[in-house]
């Protein structure tokens, strides 16, 4: 007994030791940081830190709920994470089923799927914006050659294509991504399940609904927390394809945030803004954690 | 395996050792864009090499969209870094700079002689406190660039007014009938030039940012209509391009040079690519005044800028650094950047040299800087970031329609109000 | 199954093969193109002439671009080990040693790795400012570290809960420590593990763009997609050069992903799909 709680100690002693260099990096990085944004977000500082710190208490948020920008920006977020999510899921599920058949060159439909997902998103945006510039694009030239448009589009001058431009864009980068972690989950389903379907007679949507569908609500929840997280802090794609506007019909919270710490000079402000931001945020993942638990 | 995992460790070892080298060798470092002086940079930097062959000078090509390098500037400075050493500051930023204490007084680095020899008109801008903390280098501003070929098929005088141009531009359209060729561009995206172009529209009409006692009246009478009449060009007129709203100078410039366009109002700096041998413009363009309303002939209509060169207070060779300030700016480099990139001397005594009289594009861009209007950056300093981005913000709402002119005006007015009393 | 019908198959095949690759694609048509070719109307579709101007000019007069490629793999390859290293102490601990408050910790490190990045930029930008870390390759290696530990803590312990106990035990027989264990027995067991886990965090960190473009402010420790989109350029957006900047700057990563495929897929799904 005496010997195997030395032991016991010894491997618990090792175990923390162990974990100990990760936690630091992680509170250095992580944690500490954003205690600090919050005292940030109740005070009133000097941008490098050089002159002292004052309490203001809730003053910043104070006026951030009367600031028609930042609510904008909050909008704007949210219209963006709700348009994106369903639309990658629904592709993402549909490559995923694609992927799960056996054909010839699988491998290089499986690396087009990649692709988007492995590309820095700085530079993809980059890319789009060169095919939906105005004047010089390819989709323009598309539709003007074809004669669906008599006039150039204007993609990303125009408030409401701007937003749906920039969906495009998150769902063609991320919908690889679904597809790919639903795959995992289409490959782990049993073959027998389905050739049991088909001795009662299903028929493939049966099938989809009945056998498929239930057995993937796991990864598919998994792949939904990532993504909505992802669109949720959306930061180099407005910054790259549109700087968030026209107006500011494509500034994320994110970039909102940047702009007023980075341009305007105002850390105390912007710590208010990604107070807000990260709040979303955590009170979304909660949602889904209560929307997972019940399977367990 | 003992073996590998000490080999990584060396590597990881050996980056972190990568981290303390220093990125840059160079004595100095200057950060200036290339659109603006780059010619003239180049010919100095290899003369000034000559000069000081001990100094080595690294030319870091920043960004030539002002408030993209304005973002590097604020991190690099913010973060005390050592470099740039000797920066290019935009006139609208250096009294914002200066305060935050992001340049170093160039009182004892310079001689008197030298600060002396500047504008002192221009120079106030760089001012604080009695003190110097940039040299100019350049001034800049907006012009009117037309199809001098296109005016003459349609039979057409240069336009002088607004009103003028937007006829204009539609007897052309319709002749030309082609749906890709458009009236007017210019700089209308969320930019600095935006704010020029409001500027040359509103003054043009009698109006301005400041009325006649120097108080904001961003929504005054005349500036409602002048800004109109930009919202009714692009959908009333319909002579400019939806893509109007997304571009900045370069953007314009492109389409003009690519034939696509009839007029275009941006900087000087578009004259050398327009009149370059494989431009297909060159030669079937010239210039003007920016447009006026009817009825203001001896408005100010030429939104002005202009570029200064300072020293980062971190810098560790500000000797050096000062010595390329003043050779940039002295009379001969200012002279040579006149006659050869018609960049307009920021030192008036360039102006009575006889080998000024080779510059005749540079002395039509000087008459045009007689009706010039700046930006209100010396009047509202550390607040000026701001102002413009509320007066950018509130122009893009009426010009994408999301507000009236009138609702947008009277909303900048408030929020430039509530700013300044702050 | 080989009854259906497979011509529709192939032609969804063929369509997300297509759209997938197109701005790619498009971009790299772009890079070969003249200036006047860009800029024509009407378009070229296929450049004409066809040119490698481009490329020449680039790599003869823009020296920062290889500059921002090097920066982005020192910073890469330099987070992938550094969280390879004390990720993967952490996530054995974690899977392995039976710890009280190992299911504790590990929600904790989940739940810190939702934090959005931008959060952390004013207090982490004033930290780093102190520290002497910003504009340091050792800064951004650790900021990365930082964001992408947590994944690699999941990943890898799911890969060595996988591994059978055995051999550790029969190790432990052998009055081998833990460390040791760790080292000479369930590294070499589980290097497919750390092949995978070690691929995404390169990749993640190399795409990583809003605390690269704050804690790496100077032209010359740039990395490849912040470098890339401040590209300075004689014109407002040079697209000619931005082109050519950005196929020089993703084929790393392309063949990376090529050459290991299986491996990526494989270490994305993993953690899902348990």
């Amino acid at each position: 007994m005496k010997l195997a709680s030395a032991l016991d100690r010894r491997r618990h002693l090792t175990g923390y030791a162990f974990v100990t260099p990760t936690i630091l990096v992680i509170v250095a990085i992580l944690v500490y940081p954003v205690i600090q944004s919050v005292v940030l977000s109740f005070g009133q500082s000097s941008i490098d830190g050089s002159t002292g710190y004052t309490f203001v208490g809730l003053k910043h948020y104070a006026s951030l709920m009367e600031n028609e920008r930042f609510w904008n920006a909050l909008t704007v977020t949210l219209i963006f994470t709700v348009l994106t999510i369903p639309l990658e899921l629904a592709l993402g599920i549909g490559l995923a089923l694609i992927l799960n058949e056996h054909f010839k060159g699988k491998g290089l439909a499986r690396l087009a799927v990649l692709f988007p997902w492995a590309l820095p998103t700085a530079l993809n945006t980059l890319m789009w914006r060169w095919m939906y510039n105005a004047d010089f694009g390819l989709f323009n030239a598309v539709a003007l050659q074809t004669g669906i448009a008599d006039k150039p589009i204007n993609w990303l001058g125009d408030p409401t294509l701007a937003m749906l431009s920039m969906v495009i864009v998150a769902v063609w980068k991320t919908s690889s991504f679904m597809a790919l972690i639903i795959l995992a989950g289409l490959q782990s389903i049993p073959k027998d399940l389905y050739e049991a379907g088909r001795m009662d007679g299903m028929t493939r949507w049966q099938e989809f609904r009945e056998i498929t569908l239930p057995l993937l609500k796991g990864p598919i929840l998994v792949a939904l927390v990532i993504r909505s997280m992802d669109a949720l802090r959306t930061f180099e794609l407005p910054y790259n394809l549109t700087d968030g506007g026209p107006v500011t019909a494509t500034e994320s919270l994110s970039l909102y945030a940047y702009k007023v710490i980075f341009d305007f000079i105002d850390f105390n402000f912007g710590a208010a803004v990604v107070v807000i931001q990260f709040l979303v945020i955590f009170a979304l993942s909660l949602v889904y954690i209560l929307a997972l638990r019940p399977k367990d | 395996m003992k073996a590998k995992l000490i080999g990584s460790a060396a590597i990881a070892a050996a980056l972190i050792g990568l981290g303390s080298l220093q990125a840059s060798a160079a004595d100095l470092v200057l950060s200036l864009g290339t659109r603006g002086y780059g010619a003239a940079a180049e010919r100095n930097l290899a003369a000034f090499k000559e000069l000081h062959p001990d100094i080595d000078v690294e030319w870091n090509k920043v960004s030539d969209v002002p408030n993209e390098t304005r973002k590097i500037y604020v991190t690099n400075l913010t973060a005390r870094s050592p470099t740039p050493d000797v920066f290019a500051v935009d006139v609208i930023w250096a009294g914002e700079f200066a305060q935050r204490g992001w340049l170093d007084p160039l009182d004892g680095l310079l001689s008197a002689e030298t600060i002396a020899s500047y504008n002192p008109a221009f120079l106030e801008a760089a001012q604080v406190d009695g003190k110097t903390f940039a040299a100019p280098l350049y001034l800049d501003g907006t012009h009117l660039f037309y199809r001098t070929d296109l005016l003459e098929k349609y039979n057409l005088e240069v336009p002088k007014t607004w009103e003028d141009l937007i006829s204009a531009s539609k007897t052309i359209m319709e002749g030309e009938g082609n749906p890709q060729f458009y009236g007017f561009v210019s700089m209308w995206a969320k930019i600095e030039g935006l704010f020029m172009n409001w500027l040359s529209f509103t003054n043009g009409n009698g109006g301005g940012f400041y009325d006649a006692d120097g108080n904001v009246a961003v929504n005054s009478e005349a500036n409602i209509k002048a800004t109109q009449t930009m919202v009714d060009m692009l959908y009333a007129d319909e002579i400019a391009p939806q893509s109007i709203l997304n571009m900045r100078p370069d953007d314009a410039r492109t389409l003009f040079q690519q034939g696509r366009a009839a007029f275009l109002m941006v900087q000087g700096f578009v004259y050398a690519p327009l009149a370059a041998p494989d431009s297909p413009v060159a030669g079937k363009f010239d210039f003007t005044r920016n447009p006026y309303f009817e009825g203001h002939p001896d408005a100010h209509s030429t939104a002005m800028g202009g570029w200064f060169l300072g020293i980062n207070p971190n810098s560790e060779n500000k000797e050096a650094a000062a010595e390329l300030i003043a050779f940039f700016t002295s009379y001969e480099q200012e002279l040579q950047a006149a006659v050869q990139d018609n960049r307009a001397p920021t030192v008036p005594a360039v102006y009575d040299d006889p080998e000024m009289k080779k510059a005749n594009v540079l002395a039509k861009f000087g008459k045009n800087y007689d009706v010039g209007v700046v930006r209100p950056s010396a009047g509202t300093g550390e607040m000026y970031p701001r102002v413009s981005e509320i007066m950018q913000l509130e122009v893009t709402n009426a010009l994408h329609r999301q507000k009236s002119v009138e609702e947008a005006l009277n909303d900048a007015q408030a929020q430039i109000e509530a700013l300044l009393a702050n | 199954m080989k009854t259906r019908p497979r011509i529709g198959l192939y032609l969804l095949v063929a369509l997300s093969v297509v759209i997938s690759f197109l701005p790619i694609v498009w971009l790299i048509l772009t890079s070969m193109k003249t200036t006047a070719g860009i800029y024509a109307w009407p378009p070229q579709y296929i450049p004409s002439p066809f040119t490698l101007e481009n490329y020449i000019k680039i790599l003869r007069d823009s020296p920062e671009l290889l500059l921002y490629v090097l920066n982005s793999f020192i910073v890469g390859v330099g987070c992938t080990a550094v969280t390879l290293g004390i990720g993967g102490l952490a996530g054995y601990a974690l899977s392995r040693l039976r710890l009280k408050y190992a299911a504790a910790l590990m929600v904790a490190i989940l739940a810190v790795s939702m934090f959005p990045p931008v959060s952390l930029l004013p207090s982490l930008f004033q930290n780093f400012l102190e520290a002497g870390l910003l504009n340091t390759y050792q800064g951004l290696i650790l900021a990365h570290t930082g964001l992408f530990l947590p994944f690699a803590v999941w990943m890898l312990a799911s890969y060595f809960a996988t591994l059978p106990t055995e051999i550790e035990e029969a190790a432990k027989m052998d009055g081998m420590g833990t460390l040791r264990i760790f080292l000479t027995v369930v590294i070499p067991l589980s290097w497919p593990g750390f092949v995978a886990t070690g691929l995404i965090v390169f990749i993640f960190s190399w795409n990583e763009f809003p605390l690269a473009l704050v804690l790496m402010s100077q032209n010359a420790m740039r990395t490849a997609p912040v470098g890339i989109s401040l590209y300075p350029g004689e014109y407002a957006f040079p697209w000619e050069t931005i082109s050519t900047a950005t196929v020089i700057a993703i084929v790393p990563i392309l063949i990376i992903t090529a050459i290991f495929q299986k491996q990526i897929v494989g270490g994305l799904t993993a953690g899902a799909v348990k």
